[in-house]
């Protein structure tokens, strides 16, 4: 029996002519797609998908009381108080860990033992500095020293560090590679950010250390002393030339800007506190952002004929109403329905292709003022840096379009109108650091966390008994993804247990009272 | 294929609702793989053939967005008439011949190779369907447009998927775009009255011939298919030659080749915001009249004239008229194979069978003007879609089989192998924005981008088989299989499966009982080894650069690359399933009463599981050797003759099987660990969580205060608090599924019944969740005046007294992702089938050329005897693909069909 089935077995073999993974091999060679590519093509990546998804619009921006949504379902965030951590629009974490931290990781892995792209590599490492900082803003404790090796280690599921490790790490990064940078070295002229241009990165670079420093503030101040002073040192962005800011095309579209031209255009409103504030300063800012849309009852009454950017007919909607408390409130306002409150001006600051600004002069001067004021720096005045800042952001405003373009004079009479005053300095600053963040929901939530500026009043939505913030309170962070609590279930656990119950109200280390 | 359906013990077929030319979804002995398909094997006279699904939320479909069409399968390329018997393997056992991709069992198609008589026969056979679209809708009625309680008035609303609208009071109008003075009614069917009726119509001609030497079998086949969705039609044609002859005593051979050319419109989108026809019209507004909206498709600058807030829920007759997608396939498959006898014991074959197929597509993804997109400066906005495809499938095989009597021993012994070659071309270019409005064209387009894909894989395989018997009364049967997979590293490609089985005829031995005409005993283990489906190149990462550069603040243009986002993992090995199975057959009482039943337990070890990982690794999943699940069921099929004489005979069948489907480990088998394999549209996702059954519905579900018999809890402002995280609501796969066919015949007059259940799997309804949120579920009516007061506690434990908004309420499901109202059980009882036939052939004057004529009458999906879920039929699912099992989005509605067919033969 055997051998009869072994022989016929060897027959077959013998009529199979071909060994029986011949070919096998050749079969499985891709032969379209590249294994490597040039690793500044990767950066750009890196940068380009940086731009603050929709998440941060439904957060960042909320929470901060620049624009909300009276609508829930996936617009459900800030405006409700929620903690809705797993509706479908791309949180922050997702898009940058998997588009932004993935690549820089990518570049600094296939450069750092390159002395050809040694400027490339210092690139990379700024800009993951950069990105890891936002990270870590928003979330708290995150993976930072095994994130983004998937691939070249395999960790799949990374450790979690706490924040004030990674802050110790991000301010060594920034300073190491913004010296590093060398302008005899090669020029990576395929840069999107910056064309390769060294000198701009390394006030990018400092101008992040000077940002890192600051947000130290509260919980170490030593140490946000010395490092602002480094990076004053280094040099930093004081002019618009050498803003950091990533221009989109309508290829490489902006995804707030996406969503609020296309299916979420009659959703998203300005606020009372953010209009008022403009209003009450007759910040010529509110008619370069704002328009309203007068008489309108819905998104189809929004037309460019009955659009009025003018300032005195701005009104932002109120914080805590939802789509059924608005429309009284749209009537005690005096309005056809909450489709007549202010909007930013989908056509001219929020379009598919408007810039996105990273890291701005407008900023960068307010974060001196407030270091000159707090004595960390000695050069120049903390009412000039105050006024240039005002200035920066005003000028700033042109880029996004020709019609949001601040005149010269406008300008100049706010700043002589509002000069920094005695005893009211941080409140000053950090409210023009606020409007000077509009659209940069990261950096605008953090500071306001840092800095306790402006004063805004806590959203009353679902109080007493919010179970997610407690009344009276401003979400203090963002819940990590349902993602991690299934898949990198022991690791995120550990850093739930080091910094506090998984929830908005937590703080992060460096949000001090 | 669903002709199939309850009809064989152990076999799940879905119909989907996606249309004609759409797929159809085959589970056998439910699912085993944790993650990739189940698909069973499709083999068409001894050869595989591709089956691929092109239902575009099971793959990898059109890209870009806004396309969720079913684009049909492999299987619809077949011509029922063509068949000549259908077999499905159920065991692993299948896969000592057919390899790895039998591990989810074969359907074994066999076709016509010869007529039945000398001369050419020729026969036409007619067949004509027409599909009703059913409704089974129950919405509340009382209530019109609008929300929190108020009807629109002004000019340009956008609540027409809201019905949160004012009580309904005779003589009321309202506005809707910019029309004023509209009744305010509630409307009638929206099914009824959007869809129309589809017909079906197939012409097929034969002609055939056969003798003791050989013969061929030749159709053409004309077959016409109108959508329910009045855009949408398919169209099939084809021709199918089957041939055999024996040249000599000693050398035979057969083959057969059909061609098909299919040719599909306008395929509807489903189950989704963007684009999708049921979506829309599940929510429509109680009181928003269809003519009304068909009537202000536009607005002035002749785009879509937005009348819902939700802009994704495109107006119905917007995309009928600005959204095309034309698929046209044209496919050849076959096979010749030509046997010898070397010996009157001995024979040698050799096979070559081919299936190739190219396939057009285009499609304007996203049509200019549409509402939810972003309007472009300068240019018309939209997406168009072009792609072209090329597969082919190449089989070589030989065998040969000895077969000899030594005294009381039979036996027979076969080696063989096969060599199999896939290769599949893709040219797919996409442009975003166009120069000239309306013209949907590559060329047209703004932006670019062109993608080149060539993929190849192969499998090489060697088997034997031996079988022996002993006098009719035992036997046992032995196989060995090795395969070596090109998608696998060189190191782990090759993988060794064997199979056992015996069987006892103890009928043989127990002639004295008279009652027992046959007796069979059987008991088989096999196993089949696998490369789990994973893709060609799955071992290292590659990048692309992005076909649109973008320019740095110097003004040059730079070039943007990424890379993949799943880890390549070059160390996979295949996976194997084994399976063992025990068998009873009886035939007794002059074959009167006759059972079939099999009990089997089949475990699949180092499954290759896509599981995602952490986000901050920098990718979204990878690949692993791990995961391990059993499934476990019988199934039993029982045929009783209960009257049988010379006019009259009645027949039942019944059949069940159960089967139950267990994940025994992921990546450890720590109970509880899980995988996400697929989320909703909508919210809530499908799990399989180790120790649970596969599958798992998952989701926010209501908190309840266990301190107060597990009432629900209530926020300070009325509405309901939600579990703190996702809960399991069970698995979404089915336990139970069989069917009862009766069928009588009298004095030739046959009569059949057939009655069809699945039972024991939950659904989660995104139709009902809909439903819920706008205001036209009847648990929408609770509150309408006052308030709702949810009946439970509050956040400190005493009753809930809190009012809340009925609007608010309602939609706050959405905002917390609560779905737990609208989970279900997704089973049911139906009426599947009940047909009339009768041959007329008496009739016939005998100078006419008729020899035969048979008339059916059909009736399909006749009624839901029994069902859980609200509002629709439990089978309308959108989604064909296992990981989305149990997500019911809206779907197109199910149909009736009553249709004829016709048979003359001359």
């Amino acid at each position: 029996m055997k051998k009869i089935f072994s022989y016929s077995l060897l027959i077959g073999l013998s009529i199979f002519t071909f060994s029986c993974d011949k070919g096998l091999e050749e079969l499985n060679k891709n032969k379209t797609s590249p294994t490597s590519v040039d690793p500044a093509f990767l950066l750009n990546n890196a940068v380009i998908n940086s731009s603050f998804p929709v998440k941060s619009l439904i957060f960042d921006v909320g929470i901060v009381q620049q624009m909300v949504s009276p609508n829930g379902g996936v617009l459900a965030g800030a405006n409700f108080n929620q903690d809705s951590r797993d509706v479908t629009t791309a949180p922050i974490w997702a898009a940058y860990y998997q588009n932004v931290i993935k690549y820089t990781y990518d570049v600094i892995q296939n450069t750092k033992s390159v002395p050809a792209r040694s400027n490339l590599y210092n690139m990379a490492r700024i800009y993951q500095a950069y990105s890891f900082m936002i990270l870590t803003d928003e979330y708290g404790d995150i993976p930072f020293n095994e994130a983004g090796a998937g691939y070249s280690t395999q960790v799949l599921l990374p450790k979690y560090d706490a924040q004030q490790g990674i802050y110790t790490k991000l301010i060594q990064e920034l300073t190491e590679a913004s010296a590093a940078l060398n302008a005899g070295g090669t020029i990576e002229n395929s840069d999107v950010l910056y064309s390769g241009d060294i000198a701009k990165w390394k006030k990018f670079g400092y101008s992040l250390l000077l940002r890192a420093g600051m947000r130290l503030s509260k919980a170490d101040a030593a140490k946000a002393q010395t490092t602002v002073a480094a990076a004053f040192a280094g040099g930093v962005i004081l002019s618009n030339a050498d803003n950091a800011y990533i221009r989109h095309d309508a290829n490489y579209t902006q995804p707030i800007g996406g969503t609020l031209n296309g299916s979420e255009a009659a959703n998203f409103y300005l606020t009372k506190p953010f209009v008022d504030q403009l209003k009450n300063t007759n910040d010529p800012r509110l008619s370069a952002i704002a328009i309203r849309y007068v008489g309108a009852t819905s998104g189809n009454g929004q037309t460019v004929a009955v659009g009025s950017t003018n300032a005195a007919q701005q009104i932002g909607m109120p914080m805590g109403k939802d789509n059924g408390t608005i429309v009284a409130q749209a009537t005690a306002d005096g309005l056809a329905s909450f489709y007549d409150y202010s909007q930013a001006d989908r056509r001219r600051i929020l379009k598919t292709t408007s810039p996105v600004f990273l890291v701005s002069a407008a900023q960068t001067n307010l974060l001196l003022a407030e270091a000159r004021f707090r004595g960390w720096i000695t050069a120049g005045t903390a009412a000039q840096y105050f006024s240039d800042g005002i200035r920066a952001h005003m000028d700033q405003m042109a880029t996004y379009d020709a019609n949001a373009a601040v005149a010269a004079g406008a300008r100049d009479t706010y700043v002589a109108a509002n000069p920094l005053g005695a005893g009211t300095e941080l409140n000053q600053i950090n409210t023009q650091y606020w409007i000077a963040s509009f659209l940069n929901g990261p950096e605008a939530f953090a500071n306001f966390r840092r800095s306790g500026f402006p004063a805004l009043t806590a959203n009353p939505y679902g109080q007493p008994n919010n179970p997610d913030v407690p009344n009276g309170t401003f979400i203090r962070r963002l819940t990590y993804p349902t993602s991690e609590l299934s898949i990198n279930t022991t690791n995120v656990n550990a850093a739930i247990a080091a910094q506090g119950a998984d929830k908005l109200s937590t703080k992060v280390w460096w949000d001090k009272p | 294929m669903n002709a199939l359906q309850g009809k064989v013990a152990g076999v799940n077929i879905s119909s989907l609702g996606t249309g004609p030319g759409g797929s159809s979804k085959i589970r056998i002995r439910g699912q085993s793989s944790i993650s990739g398909q189940n698909n069973p094997l499709i083999v068409i006279n001894g050869v595989p053939v591709d089956n691929t699904n092109f239902n575009e939320n099971a793959s990898a479909g059109i890209k870009g967005g806004g396309v969720t069409a079913d684009g049909g399968d492999g299987l619809s390329s077949i011509n029922p008439d063509d068949i000549e018997n259908m077999t499905i393997l159920k065991g692993a056992a299948a896969a000592a011949l057919y390899g790895s991709r039998a591990k989810d069992g074969v359907i074994m198609v066999t076709t016509k190779t010869k007529g039945k008589g000398r001369g050419i026969g020729v026969t036409y056979n007619l067949n004509y369907t027409n599909e009703t679209p059913l409704d089974y809708t129950d919405y509340q009625t009382e209530y019109g447009q609008g929300e929190n309680g108020v009807r629109p008035t002004a000019p340009n609303p956008t609540s027409g998927q809201w019905s949160f609208g004012e009580k309904i009071v005779p003589g009321m109008t309202h506005t809707l775009f910019n029309t004023s003075g509209i009744p305010y009614v509630a409307q009638g069917s929206r099914i009824k009255e959007f869809y129309r009726r589809g017909q079906n119509l197939s012409n097929t001609i034969t002609l055939s011939t056969g003798n003791e030497k050989g013969g061929f079998h030749l159709s053409l086949t004309n077959a016409e298919n109108k959508g329910i969705v009045p855009n949408n039609k398919f169209n099939r044609k084809g021709v199918n030659l089957g041939f055999s002859y024996n040249l000599t005593e000693k050398l035979s051979f057969s083959g057969n080749v059909n061609y098909t050319n299919e040719k599909n419109t306008n395929p509807p989108n489903i189950a989704n915001q963007d684009n999708s026809i049921p979506t829309t019209l599940m929510a429509m507004s109680t009181t928003m009249p269809l003519s009304v909206l068909n009537d202000n498709k536009y607005n002035a600058l002749g785009n879509e004239y937005n009348y819902s807030r939700f802009t994704n829920r495109t107006n119905p007759y917007w995309i009928l008229a600005e959204q095309f997608h034309n698929i046209k396939r044209d496919r050849i498959f076959g096979n010749v194979s030509v046997k010898y006898n070397l010996l009157s014991w001995l024979f040698v074959q050799g096979r070559v069978g081919q299936d190739y197929s190219s396939r057009d597509e285009d499609v304007n993804n996203f049509p200019t003007g549409q509402a939810s997109r972003a309007l472009v400066t300068g240019f018309a906005n939209g997406i168009y879609t072009q792609e072209s495809r090329r597969f082919r499938e190449t089989n070589l095989d030989f065998l040969i089989s000895a077969t000899k009597k030594f005294g009381d021993f039979d036996a027979t012994l076969t080696g063989g192998g096969n060599q199999m070659r896939r290769i599949l071309d893709i040219n797919n270019v996409q442009v975003t924005d166009f120069f000239v409005r309306g013209l949907y064209s590559v060329q047209n387009g703004r932006a670019k981008d062109p993608v080149y894909t060539l993929i190849e894989q192969g499998v090489n395989s060697l088997y034997g088989s031996a079988e022996v018997s002993w006098k009719k009364t035992l036997y046992l049967n032995g196989t060995v299989r090795n395969d070596w997979f090109s998608t696998l590293s060189a190191a782990n490609r090759s993988i060794l499966y064997p199979s056992v089985s015996g069987a006892y005829v103890f009928s043989e031995n127990l002639s004295n009982l008279s009652w027992l005409n046959f007796g069979k005993l059987r008991l088989g283990y096999a196993e089949v080894g696998s490369d789990g489906d994973v893709a060609p190149y799955a071992g290292q990462l590659f990048y692309a650069v992005n076909a649109n550069l973008i320019n740095n603040p110097s003004g040059v243009s730079v070039p943007v690359a990424n890379s993949g986002n799943s880890i390549p993992n070059p160390n996979l090995k295949p996976s194997r399933v084994s399976e063992t199975e025990v068998g009873l057959e009886l035939k007794m009482f002059k074959s009167r009463v006759n059972l079939d039943v099999a009990v089997y337990k089949k475990i699949t070890r180092d499954q290759i599981v896509q599981v995602q990982v952490s986000d901050a690794s920098g990718f979204v999943n990878t690949r692993i050797n791990s995961g391990e699940s059993s499934n476990k069921g019988f199934e039993a099929m029982l045929n009783l003759v209960p009257v049988q004489n010379k006019n009259f005979t009645w027949q039942f069948t019944a059949n069940t099987s159960y089967n139950i489907t267990k994940v025994l480990s992921i990546i450890t088998n720590t109970p509880g660990e899980r995988i996400t394999i697929g989320t909703h549209v909508f919210n809530g996702e499908v799990r399989h969580v180790v120790g649970e059954e596969m599958g798992q519905i998952a989701g926010f579900g209501y908190a309840t205060d266990p301190t107060k018999g597990n009432q629900r809890i209530f926020q300070a402002n009325g509405l309901p608090l939600r579990t703190s995280g996702l809960v399991l609501f069970g698995s979404a796969l089915p336990k139970w599924t069989g069917g009862f066919l009766n069928s009588f015949n009298y004095k030739g007059i046959s009569l059949t019944v057939f009655i069809d259940y699945k039972l024991g799997n939950k659904m989660l309804s995104g139709t009902n969740f809909n439903a819920t949120r706008h205001g036209l579920h009847k648990n929408t009516l609770e509150g309408r005046t006052s308030g709702v007061i949810g009946q439970g506690v509050n956040q400190s434990g005493t009753t809930n007294t809190v009012v809340s908004p009925v609007q608010t309420y309602w939609e706050h499901l959405r905002s917390q992702q609560i779905i737990e109202s609208v989970i279900y059980n997704g089973g049911y009882w139906k009426l599947r089938q009940i047909s009339l036939g009768y041959d007329l052939t008496k009739f016939i004057p005998a100078k006419l050329p008729f020899k035969g004529v048979r008339l059916d009458l059909v009736a399909n999906n006749v009624l839901i005897l029994k069902k859980w879920v609200d509002n629709i039929d439990p089978e309308t699912f959108g989604f064909g693909s296992d990981n989305q099992v149990g997500l019911e989005s809206p779907g197109l509605p199910t149909t009736r069909g009553i249709g004829l067919n016709l048979n003359i033969k001359f």
